[in-house]
């Protein structure tokens, strides 16, 4: 009769697409000049920056890019002097893009994969926060077809379709110890997808400014028959059935920007963009599982998330016809309330510099470098759900290269 | 390619620069105005690391003196020994182990009784026997001794009569003539922990007020200004500690009279309550209905309810009329609970003025295990709680901690010397403890 009621063992689970998850890596030209391009005409790029300007674009091109990214946080709890690190783990957001449409047409159609947002974090298993999360490993695959017009010498608009296929891959510790004082694990495991769509317009003025607008909506992703994985000590296996799977919708969100070109002289190329990012639409984060236990319920985690804003500027200098160097950098502003910091991705205001080096290989061909660099400044927090308290700084350190082929 | 042998070199020195790890501005780590070069711990079996119903090497490993000991280390923390059980014996006084669950979800222990550091039983005539362990022989900062009252610590003989306290003692019982806090004291030290004082309001209440009795008041304060004296007698400075409400550990909330009646009533829905012998007044003791302000213990055999035993009034199912009620042992009643508490919040408030009179830092148990049962702890992302198993905190004697419980007290002593002495000893990682062991 000593009624056991095990209750809320698992602080389940987190698992965010934070600001620190929207990648910004979609064209190395783009990301030399601060991560750029709303406002100009440059590449195949311009498929995921501004479908307006694609029908625009002089010439068809076909062109790939990889960005591996290097996510490095520390976490140094309240009242310790202990610094926790994340492991090195590289995550390789890609770029493809192909625009092709007749010569001088009033038409172009462009395809583009992109990977707007992802990551990976792996704070290890014997880490003072290791019962919210271990580690976690997402992605966002965004594949874009897409149809731009020149509705004049002066303008032109466009727009596209956009499927997206997400993965998730998640482990928190468990607190039921085994005999030998082992944790158990929770791991959440699987893929979804979400549809959604943009479009842009673009301009050229009279004053040989350059002007774009674009709205890239949001992506319900919904992951159905992901599976939850539970390991736990073999006396409480049937608290936690297995298999078992979960089902949750991750909102990722809309994002409107504005950029804007300036060409002061045939040499360089100034810009300057604004994102607003509509992370307001992710207020809770649910997961339900298809079996549930009085130990293994449904839950519902609070986000309430605010829009944030992306503010960027870059430069292109040509040195020569065939060299290009480029520079810029931004700053931008965390989605994440102070009481919902949470460790998938410690959100935080960020700055970052960014510069890059582009090398026209053959007529045909360019080669394009870019690095970033982005420091997300140190915030001190403790999350109102999970009570992990301390202060988050984190570096970012993304090396790209990509080749494009133009005809 | 050429670009690439142009750049190489700033291509390395970006991959470089990737080799620079984020690192947070900490503040400087300082033992403020006290002096933990030998720290030691005074106190009962919380203190020496007691769980699961015995004294064992993982237990002492973490006990919360350890780990504050272990955080001390960044702050002129000295050495810190404890009179650990060897691994050959580390069962020490054999302990629960939690072996499976019955159908209905309830847990079933098991005593462990292989690698004891069993020495003998000596019968102490007046007394009864007194378990003897395997001495300990070395350093000693952890005098933390399972058992102990505050009224026994200037009592000469208590080493021959206390197994625990009588293997740290250099004679055989029964030659030992050092009282504990003579003992404590012999050696020069600049800081000391003390939570003395639970068993002398934990006992009476375990034992269902019938094995055990309250320590008078007025002694209580005699003997706790007597010991701190001795204790700051040299300077040392210290950290004290309230006494919990006996009433929030799941060895009182786990049994529930409710739980009992219902469980009856399923099978016998006529059957209108539980009978306890309940204390009405002085040492005066009535059969009466239980009602849900009466705490059973965890040990309660709950299968003894309704088994038919002889009374005077012939044979009579137990616990379920006026003439077979529940033993006095087994039941603290609503009168006991009154009594039990006015004797803690007497103690607590002699506890926090001669801890406020001699300047020292003060853990406030009460409050903190009170707040607790009330509303749980968050942390890390860990939900804990008062519950019997499942809260995380209680090992499975449900009185004596965890790991995981003992290293969130090692954690409020900490801020309560650092609050009081300027210091910043780093906070230990709680995830980095266990809580219950499950098969």
């Amino acid at each position: 009769m000593r009624k056991l009621l095990l209750l809320l063992w698992l602080a389940l689970p987190v698992c965010a697409f934070s600001q620190g998850f929207q990648v910004n890596l979609e064209g190395e030209k783009q990301i030399g000049m601060g991560h750029t391009g709303t406002g100009l005409l440059t590449d195949g790029a311009s498929v995921f920056f501004n479908p307006g300007a694609v029908a625009m674009l002089p010439e068809n091109y076909v062109q790939a890019g990889i960005s591996p990214l290097v996510f490095q946080s520390v976490f140094n709890p309240s009242g310790s002097n202990v610094q926790y690190h994340t492991l090195n783990k590289i995550a390789p957001p890609f770029t493809f893009y192909g625009v092709w449409g007749p010569k001088s047409s009033w038409w172009k159609f462009g395809f583009g994969v992109y990977t707007p947002f992802g990551g990976l974090t792996d704070w290890g298993d014997n880490w003072q926060g290791k019962y919210v999360l271990e580690s976690l490993n997402l992605k966002a695959i965004y594949f874009q077809p897409t149809l731009s017009i020149k509705l004049a010498d002066f303008v032109s608009i466009g727009g596209g379709f956009v499927y997206n296929r997400g993965s998730v891959d998640l482990t928190q510790a468990i607190p039921l110890a085994n005999q030998a004082g082992q944790d158990g694990q929770a791991e959440l495991k699987g893929t979804g997808h979400g549809y959604g769509w943009n479009a842009g317009i673009y301009f050229k003025t009279e004053s040989g400014v350059t002007v774009g607008i674009t709205h890239r909506s949001g992506v319900s992703t919904t992951i159905n028959n992901g599976n939850a994985i539970f390991t736990v000590p073999t006396a409480l296996q049937s608290y936690f059935p297995q298999p078992n799977t979960f089902k949750s919708t991750i909102p990722l969100p809309a994002v409107n920007s504005v950029g804007i070109g300036f060409y002061p002289s045939p040499k360089w190329t100034l810009a300057l963009d604004m994102n607003i990012t509509s992370w307001n639409v992710y207020k809770t984060l649910e997961f339900d599982y298809k079996y549930t236990t009085p130990d293994l319920q449904n839950t519902v985690s609070p986000r309430n998330y605010n829009d944030a804003f992306t503010f960027r500027a870059g430069a292109q200098y040509k040195s020569s016809p065939r060299t290009a160097w480029r520079f810029g950098g931004g700053f931008a502003t965390t989605a994440v309330g102070d009481s919902y910091v949470t460790p998938e991705a410690p959100d935080a205001n960020r700055v970052y510099f960014t510069g890059g080096f582009g090398y026209l290989i053959s007529k045909h061909l360019d080669l394009d470098a870019s690095f970033e660099f982005e420091h997300l400044l140190s915030r001190t927090s403790t999350n109102i759900q999970y009570q992990l308290s301390g202060t988050y700084e984190s570096n970012i350190y993304i090396p790209g290269v990509s080749l494009s082929y133009h005809w | 390619m050429k670009f690439l042998k142009k750049h190489i070199y700033i291509i390395a020195g970006l991959f470089l620069l990737a080799a620079c790890k984020p690192e947070v501005k900490t503040a400087q780590l300082t033992h403020g105005s006290a002096n933990f070069s030998r720290f030691i711990a005074v106190g009962n079996s919380l203190t020496a690391g007691y769980a699961d119903g015995g004294l064992y090497l993982d237990g002492q490993l973490n006990s919360y003196p350890s780990i504050m000991a272990g955080q001390m280390q960044s702050v002129g923390g000295g050495s810190f020994n404890q009179p650990l059980f060897t691994s050959a014996q580390a069962n020490g006084s054999g302990y629960l182990q939690l072996t499976g669950f019955n159908a209905d979800g309830t847990p079933i222990t098991t005593p462990v009784t292989t690698d004891l550091a069993i020495r003998g039983i000596l019968p102490v005539p007046g007394f009864g026997n007194v378990t003897l362990y395997t001495k300990y022989t070395g350093d000693i900062e952890n005098y933390g001794v399972p058992g102990i009252k505050l009224l026994n610590i200037t009592y000469a003989p208590y080493g021959n009569l206390n197994g625990y306290f009588e293997r740290l003692l250099p004679n055989d019982a029964p030659t030992n003539t050092t009282d504990y806090l003579d003992f404590v004291t012999a050696k020069p030290f600049t800081f000391f922990s003390d939570w003395l004082g639970n068993n002398d309001a934990l006992l009476y209440a375990t034992s269902g007020g019938a094995g055990d009795v309250l320590t008078d008041e007025t002694t209580f304060a005699q003997l706790y200004s007597l010991s701190i004296s001795k204790l700051t007698a040299t300077g040392a400075k210290g950290v004290v500690a309230t006494i919990p409400d006996v009433t929030s550990i799941p060895y009182f909330n786990t049994v529930t009279v409710n739980a009992i009646v219902a469980g009856v009533q399923k099978l016998n829905p006529a059957v209108q309550g539980i009978y306890i012998n309940a204390l009405v007044s002085g040492t005066t003791y009535a059969p009466r209905l239980a009602t849900a302000k009466d705490l059973i213990v965890l040990t309660f055999p709950t299968s003894m309810i309704g088994q038919l035993v002889s009374t005077p009034y012939g044979e009579l199912p137990y616990g379920l009329t006026p003439y077979s009620p529940i033993d006095n042992q087994y039941v603290l009643d609503a009168n006991e609970i009154a009594l039990t508490q006015e004797h803690v919040l007497s103690f607590n408030s002699t506890i926090t003025s001669i801890a406020a009179s001699k300047g020292l830092a003060v853990f406030d148990a009460y409050t903190f295990l009170n707040n607790i049962k009330q509303n749980g702890l968050v942390i890390d992302g860990l939900n804990l709680n008062s519950n019997y198993i499942s809260g995380g905190l209680f090992s499975l004697d449900g009185v004596h901690l965890t790991p995981r419980g003992y290293a969130i007290v090692a954690n409020e002593f900490i801020k309560a010397i650092n609050s009081k002495y300027g210091s910043n000893i780093p906070l230990a990682n709680v995830a980095n403890y266990r809580g219950v062991k499950f098969p």
